[in-house]
């Protein structure tokens, strides 16, 4: 150790001055940081992992921070996203202010209590701006359509609000479907199998054959299109009735043969590669991944694919399936998610929601003059079209399983779809009888 | 205080009984902590399991009504076919592997403790990335099985579309991931056999297959034993590969108990019909456990 040890110099009057100086500068410039943080109001989001919620992630989230909003967005995958908010709310763990919820959801936490009520907060769902069958989808129990036991006679209540007004719509390659969107499921197939004979496309179709959720939601607008209903007013099983029959027919006889030969495996990955990379002629998907058709970055046939209204047997009719936000009783910032959503479903900010590019959930959000993207104003034909949401019950998981289960297990044979219907019919009347939905 | 009044207050607390329960106030604080994380648990998993739930609450007591539901319903009968099937193949393949391996590896040369090394290195890989890594040989649609075939001119492989095929992926799975494990066990028992018997047999004439047969498995057999219960307890909660890379199916070719335990309880929310289900599976694990214990003990007996 040598004198020049600066631990050992004296401190002299000055050293001290300057360094007490610097010490009120730094501690007056780091107070100044998070009082700023405080002003703004935390809303912390919790969302399943989805293409559909990009130009809201992109253009809406520094929207927001620009009007005093400190978002934090957590996203999960969307197999454990219901268990995990489910368990969240009911254990009233506080971890989120708010879910971006998918839709038939709702009646599971509407029934399970756990939601705010948003109408008594300030949202008021009799806004004519409101898209009907959207706005319809916050209420629990639900305005219309049966009702399960216990909520008879309960009054209906807000405990949602739309948040991103997705729903199906068809994707096809316009060098295939050179006349604009095939109109019926017999143009897809036909026109479909002469692009593959001109080396166009390998596949006319492509759809989701894994069991449970991606089966169904594949198989829904076909089963629509045909003009199957899913439960009577006293939620008897009404899908496997003749037309529930041929649709499932179809689905698993002509589409699984017009279709790559691993469908029965697929999820939304492998359709989606399929479309875009070039193999298949027409897909029915969510806009979330419609909208990659026009990113050079993710298809290998830019400016080949279009957008239209799904095709119809006897009508077209696509499923609907929205983001839709519920704020749970256990928010630690429950006041801030409601001026967030009050401040988000505003003319101006639906605009600019449609602007960026996503499906919005107010009409004036669809009259915006310059949308973000192409499939806004097909959103809106397939809503004039006909769209419908699946039934609005606690159980429709469960309904789901059982349902893809036999679906698949078709799906994989080629053949046996209006057996496949009879059996979950079977299954889904015991699980519902057991569930009081009888009694 | 003075020195002299210690002793005389100690004197008062060893009166009062303070050293008849010091042991007690020791072993508190552990008591403690078992009661609040094993047992209340466990208590309140079988009261569930008696119960009814609706919307995430329980609504009614239905006594062993869940119990006896389980063995009526033909989800959870198939699974729990599926899970032994599983559990049976996997176990047998890796069994037989792992020993044939450790025989290979018990013996000396140039670059065995890296062949070793290397062997066990499924085995510390994270099941999730190991279902992600098979989820991508198997794919049909990009998957590297499916580009070898067509390199060759072939179709594309369809290994998770079809259930007896998905079902053997699986299997394939779990061997590729524990056989390290019995591999492990079974090196180390063969390490500490004794070498005499081998010696006097050598000078015998005994060949290498008599051997193996009269000496090396009679006197590995415990061994044999306690690596196949403890793979054999582990294989009946697997859980994290079947939920990647199949979710249970085609159809339910692959709900092994577990994913079906966790659909019901957290997808479908049937919180009493799922705590049945655990308990009855962890009945069967232990009885399956106790079982080979009385095995164990008979074989080292002989």
């Amino acid at each position: 150790m040598t004198d020049n040890n600066p631990f050992q110099r004296p401190v002299s009057r000055r050293t001290l001055l300057q360094g007490s100086a610097g010490l009120a500068v730094a501690a007056a410039l780091g107070g100044t940081v998070p009082a700023k943080a405080a002003d703004a109001k935390k809303v912390i989001i919790g969302a399943f992992a989805d293409g559909g919620l990009t130009p809201f992630k992109d253009k809406i989230i520094p929207l927001a921070k620009s009007q005093g909003f400190d978002i934090t967005f957590l996203e999960d995958e969307y197999g454990v996203t219901l268990e995990k908010w489910f368990a969240d709310a009911q254990n009233k763990a506080g971890q989120y202010d708010l879910y971006l919820l998918d839709d038939p959801w709702v009646p599971q936490f509407g029934a399970a209590d756990v939601l705010e009520d948003l109408g008594a907060a300030g949202i008021d769902g009799s806004n004519s701006d409101w898209i009907g069958p959207l706005i319809d989808m916050g209420y629990w129990p639900p305005r219309q359509g049966p009702r399960v036991k216990g909520f008879e006679t309960a009054t209906p209540t807000l405990v949602t609000v739309p948040f991103v007004g997705d729903l199906q719509t068809l994707t096809y390659r316009n060098d295939v479907y050179t006349d604009g969107a095939p109109a019926t499921w017999d143009d897809v197939i036909a026109k479909g199998k002469a692009g593959v004979a001109a080396g166009k496309i390998k596949y006319p179709v492509v759809f989701r054959g894994v069991t449970g959720n991606p089966i169904v939601t594949s198989w829904y607008p076909v089963f629509l299109s045909f003009g199957g209903e899913f439960f009577d007013d006293k939620w008897n099983v009404t899908f496997n009735n003749d037309k529930g029959k041929a649709a499932a027919e179809f689905f698993v006889g002509t589409m699984k043969q017009n279709a790559p030969p691993g469908v029965v495996e697929f999820d939304s990955d492998q359709e989606g590669a399929a479309i875009l990379g070039g193999d298949a002629g027409a897909i029915i998907q969510y806009s979330g991944n419609a909208i990659k058709s026009d990113d050079p970055a993710q298809t290998k046939v830019p400016g080949k694919l279009d957008f239209g209204v799904v095709p119809k047997q006897e009508k077209a009719i696509a499923q609907l399936g929205i983001f839709i936000a519920g704020v749970p009783k256990s928010a630690p910032n429950k006041q801030n998610s409601i001026d967030f959503l009050k401040w988000y479903t505003s003319p101006d900010t639906q605009a600019k929601l449609a602007e960026a590019g996503s499906i919005p959930v107010t009409r004036s959000g669809f009259a915006v003059k310059d949308p973000g993207n192409r499939l806004i104003p097909v959103a809106l034909k397939q809503l004039d079209a006909g769209a419908l949401p699946r039934p609005r019950m606690p159980d429709w998981a469960k309904v789901e399983e059982l349902l893809g289960n036999e679906l698949n297990k078709a799906l994989q044979a080629g053949s046996g779809g209006g057996a496949a219907l009879d059996a979950a019919a079977k299954s889904v009347t015991a699980y519902l009888t057991q569930a009081g939905y009888y009694s | 205080m003075t020195a002299s009044a210690l002793p005389i207050r100690r004197e008062r607390l060893q009166g009062a009984g303070l050293d008849a329960a010091l042991p007690y106030l020791l072993l508190a604080p552990a008591v403690l902590i078992v009661l609040a994380v094993l047992i209340y648990p466990l208590y309140d998993g079988l009261r569930a399991s008696t119960a009814f739930y609706r919307y995430g609450r329980p609504l009614r007591d239905v006594g062993l009504g869940n119990y006896l539901k389980l063995w009526s319903d033909p989800e959870f009968l198939n699974s729990l076919w599926v899970t032994v099937s599983f559990v049976t193949l996997s176990v047998a393949i890796e069994t037989v592997l792992g020993l044939l391996l450790a025989l290979f590896c018990a013996r000396e040369f140039r670059g065995i403790r890296l062949l070793r090394t290397v062997l066990i290195i499924p085995m510390v890989i994270t099941p999730v990335v190991v279902a992600i890594v098979f989820r991508l040989i198997y794919a049909s649609d990009a998957g590297m099985l499916t580009a070898f075939s067509e390199a060759l001119g072939g179709q594309p492989v369809q290994i998770l579309g079809n259930p007896l095929t998905a079902f053997s992926g699986l299997v394939a799975l779990d061997v590729w991931e524990w056989t390290p494990l019995l591999f492990l066990i079974i090196l180390a028992g063969l390490q500490s056999l004794p070498v005499e018997p081998f010696e006097a047999a050598r000078v015998d004439g005994a060949g290498a297959w008599r051997t193996f047969i009269d000496h090396t498995l009679p006197m590995l057999r415990p061994v044999l034993a306690v690596a196949i219960v403890l793979r054999t307890i582990d294989a009946f909660g697997t859980f994290d590969q079947v939920f990647v890379l199949t979710g249970g199916g085609p159809g339910q070719s692959t709900l092994l108990l577990s994913i079906f335990g966790y659909n019901t309880a957290f997808k479908f929310q049937e919180t009493g019909y799922a705590a049945a289900l655990f308990v009855t599976m962890g009945v069967l694990v232990l009885a399956l456990a106790l079982a080979a214990v009385r095995l164990l003990r008979r074989v080292e007996a002989t």
